[in-house]
C-alpha cells in the first residue's frame, strides 16, 4: 500500500480570477472565455464540464501555462503562472507519449528533467509503472500499447515528478466506452491513494460526478462558469454507485444544465420544442436523451 | 530425424483411441512438435510472404537476364537495335578481364570516395541547418529564398563553375555530389521539423524540459525519421551528380570508365559500368536504411 513514491505528494491550490481569453481576428477581438473563477483546494478533485467549444480546454490549457489570459490571474500557490512547468502536470487527451522513447524512459522523462540521477528515476519509473500494472511493458514503444495503456502511461509521466496539481484534458475522451470506465476507476483508485490536486476537464457526465468532489459547469461561448455542484458520494467511489438515486439526481442536475448550453452552442433557434418536433422522425428515440 | 519419428510413434495410438473426437480434442500448444523438420516446416509458413517475394525477384532477374541474352543473340533490330549492345556473357567475361587488373578498382574505388566525401559533409551541413531554420525562424526566413532558387539548378549545371571555382578536379566532383544531396537532405529536415507534433512539445514542457531539452528530446528524435528520408534520397542524387560529373570533367571513376568505355569501342565495359553504378547505388541506400532502423529501433519502417 505503502510504495515509496519520488517524490511525496504536494497538494497546490489552484486559483483562477476574473478570467477572460480572447483572440485577436480581422472583425476585432472574439472572448472565448470570459470573467470565469474557480479555485481547486489542495488535494481536492475538481471538473469542468460544459458543450464542446465552450472554452474549458482554454481554461486548463493556461493553467497549465500553454496560454496567457488576457484578462485576470491564474494562481497556483498564490505564485502567478507564468508557463509551463513540472508543478502542473499534463495529460492529453492525445496520448502524447514520445514514440521514440520506451515506455520507462517516458515515465523517467520529467525526472531526467529534474536532473535525478539514471538509477533513482528508474526506481521511481518502475514504482509507478508498477502502480499503474504496466511493469511488465517498461521496455516497449508506446506505438504497441493499446490506448488504454497508453494515457495510463501518460497519468503517471505526469505524477512522477510530484506535481502540485494533475490537469487533465478530456484523457479518456479517444477511448471507447468500456476502455473509458475502466481508466475512470483506475483514476479514481490513483487519486484515493495519492490524493493529490486535480483538475480534470471532461464533456461527460457521469465521468465527471463519479470522479470529482466538485463540479464547473461552463456556459456556451464566451464560456463562463454557469454553475458549481459539489458531489456529496462517499469516497472511496465504487462503479456500483453509478446506479444510486443520489448519483442518479446528481446527473440529472447536471444534464439539464448542460443541455441548455448545449443548445445554446448547436444554435439559437433549436430549443426543446423544436425537439419534441423532431422526435417524430426519429421513430421514438428521444433526441433529447441523445442531447 | 529420429526424434521425428518417435514423436509420430507416440502420436499415433492416442490419435486412434480417440473415438470422441471433439472432446480429446488436445491444445495445440501441449502437442507442440519440437523436432527439427516441423520447426522448419513452422518456420516456412511464418515466412511465406517474403520467400514468395524473394522467389518473384529472382525470377524476374533471370527473365531480365534472359530476355537480354535473346535480344543480343539474335541481335533483334525493329527501330531499337540490339546490334552492337553487349550480350551478358560479355559483359561476365569483361568483369572476369577488368577485375584482374587493378585499374577499374581503382575507378570504382575512387567513386566511391568521392560519394563518401561529398555526401558526408552534405549532411554534416544539411541536418544541422535543417534543423536550426525549423526552430528559428528569422534563419528560416533568412537561408530559405536562396536554397530554393540554388535547388532548382542541377548539379550538372554546376559542373563549369565548379570547375572554375575550385583549385582541383577531385574538389570540383566532390562538390558537385555535395550540392546533389545538399537540396534534399535540407529540405527534408526542415519539413520534419515542421511536422512536429505540438502536442509532444507541450508535453515536454509540462514536464520540466527548457529550450535545449525540448530540441534535443523533442525536435530531433521527431524529425529523424524525415532526415533519413532526405538522406536515402540524397544518396541517389549524389550517384547521378556524380556520375555526369565524371563522364563531363574526370579522368577517373566508374563514370569516366564507362564513357571512356564507348570512346575506345569496347561495348561490353558501358554495360558493366552501368551494372556497376547500379549495385553501388542500391548497396548505399541500402546502408542508409540500416543505419536508419539502427537508430530510429522505435520506428516500423
Amino acid at each position: 500500500m505503502n510504495a515509496p513514491l519520488a517524490t511525496p505528494t504536494v497538494k497546490g491550490k489552484v486559483t483562477v480570477t476574473g478570467f477572460g481569453l480572447s483572440y485577436d481576428t480581422l472583425e476585432g477581438p472574439v472572448e472565448a472565455v470570459t470573467d470565469a473563477a474557480i479555485t481547486v483546494n489542495p488535494g481536492e478533485f475538481v471538473s469542468i464540464i460544459g458543450p464542446s467549444g465552450c472554452g474549458k480546454s482554454t481554461l486548463l490549457n493556461a493553467v497549465a501555462g500553454f496560454l496567457k489570459p488576457t484578462k485576470g490571474q491564474v494562481a497556483v500557490d498564490g505564485e502567478p503562472v507564468e508557463g509551463p512547468s513540472a508543478d502542473r502536470g499534463m495529460v492529453f487527451q492525445q496520448y502524447s507519449l514520445f514514440p521514440w522513447k520506451t515506455v520507462r524512459q517516458n515515465v523517467e522523462f520529467g525526472l531526467k528533467m529534474k536532473g535525478v540521477d539514471r538509477s533513482k528515476r528508474e526506481q521511481s519509473a518502475r514504482t509507478l509503472l508498477g502502480l499503474a500494472g504496466l511493469l511488465a511493458f517498461e521496455n516497449q514503444y508506446p506505438d504497441s500499447l493499446s490506448g488504454g495503456m497508453k494515457q495510463r502511461v501518460g497519468i503517471i509521466r505526469a505524477l512522477a515528478t510530484g506535481p502540485k496539481v494533475l490537469l487533465l484534458d478530456e484523457p479518456f475522451g479517444a477511448l471507447d466506452a468500456q476502455t473509458r470506465v475502466i481508466m475512470q476507476q483506475i483514476l479514481n483508485n490513483m487519486w484515493q491513494r495519492l490524493k493529490t490536486s486535480v483538475l480534470f476537464v471532461t464533456h461527460d457526465i457521469d465521468e465527471a460526478i463519479f470522479l470529482s468532489d466538485r463540479v464547473y459547469c461552463m456556459t456556451a461561448r464566451p464560456g463562463t462558469i454557469k454553475a458549481e455542484i459539489k458531489i456529496p458520494l462517499e469516497r472511496p467511489r465504487q462503479q456500483s454507485m453509478m446506479m444510486s438515486s443520489e448519483f442518479l439526481a446528481l446527473r440529472r442536475g447536471l444534464m439539464s444544465l448542460i443541455r441548455e448550453e448545449s443548445l445554446k452552442a448547436i444554435g439559437g433557434e433549436l430549443n426543446d420544442v423544436a425537439l419534441q418536433g423532431l422526435n417524430i422522425e426519429l421513430h421514438g428515440q428521444s433526441l433529447a436523451d441523445v442531447i | 530425424m529420429d526424434r521425428a519419428a518417435l514423436k509420430r510413434s507416440e502420436a499415433a495410438p492416442s490419435a486412434a483411441s480417440s473415438s470422441e473426437p471433439a472432446a480429446v480434442e488436445p491444445a495445440p500448444a501441449a502437442t507442440l512438435d519440437r523436432s527439427a523438420s516441423a520447426y522448419a516446416l513452422r518456420w516456412l509458413a511464418l515466412h511465406r510472404n517474403e520467400l514468395r517475394a524473394i522467389a518473384i525477384g529472382a525470377a524476374s532477374l533471370a527473365l531480365f537476364i534472359l530476355s537480354w541474352h535473346l535480344l543480343t543473340k539474335y541481335r533483334v533490330s525493329f527501330h531499337v537495335r540490339f546490334i552492337n549492345v553487349p550480350s551478358p556473357e560479355m559483359v561476365l567475361e569483361s568483369l572476369a578481364k577488368t577485375t584482374r587488373d587493378s585499374k577499374f578498382l581503382m575507378h570504382v574505388g575512387l567513386s566511391c570516395r568521392r560519394i563518401f566525401f561529398g555526401f558526408v559533409i552534405a549532411a554534416v551541413i544539411a541536418v544541422p541547418l535543417g534543423l536550426v531554420m525549423g526552430r528559428f525562424r528569422l534563419i528560416r526566413e533568412f537561408v530559405f529564398p536562396v536554397s530554393e532558387v540554388l535547388r532548382p539548378i542541377p548539379a550538372i549545371a554546376w559542373v563549369p563553375m565548379s570547375i572554375m571555382l575550385w583549385p582541383s578536379n577531385e574538389e570540383s566532383i566532390i562538390f558537385i555530389t555535395f550540392l546533389g544531396s545538399f537540396f534534399p537532405i535540407l529540405l527534408n529536415t526542415l519539413h520534419g521539423m515542421t511536422m512536429v507534433d505540438p502536442i509532444l512539445v507541450r508535453a515536454s514542457q509540462s514536464l520540466g524540459a527548457r529550450e535545449a531539452s525540448v530540441f534535443k528530446e523533442v525536435y530531433f528524435p521527431a524529425t529523424l525519421p524525415y532526415v533519413f528520408t532526405g538522406l536515402t534520397v540524397g544518396m541517389g542524387v549524389a550517384w547521378v551528380s556524380l556520375i555526369a560529373a565524371e563522364m563531363i570533367s574526370g579522368q577517373f571513376g566508374i563514370g569516366y570508365f564507362t564513357w571512356e568505355a564507348y570512346s575506345l569501342v569496347q561495348y561490353a565495359d558501358i554495360a558493366l559500368g552501368m551494372i556497376c553504378i547500379g549495385v553501388l547505388g542500391l548497396a548505399s541506400s541500402m546502408l542508409i536504411r540500416g543505419l536508419g532502423r539502427l537508430v530510429m529501433p522505435w520506428s516500423k519502417a
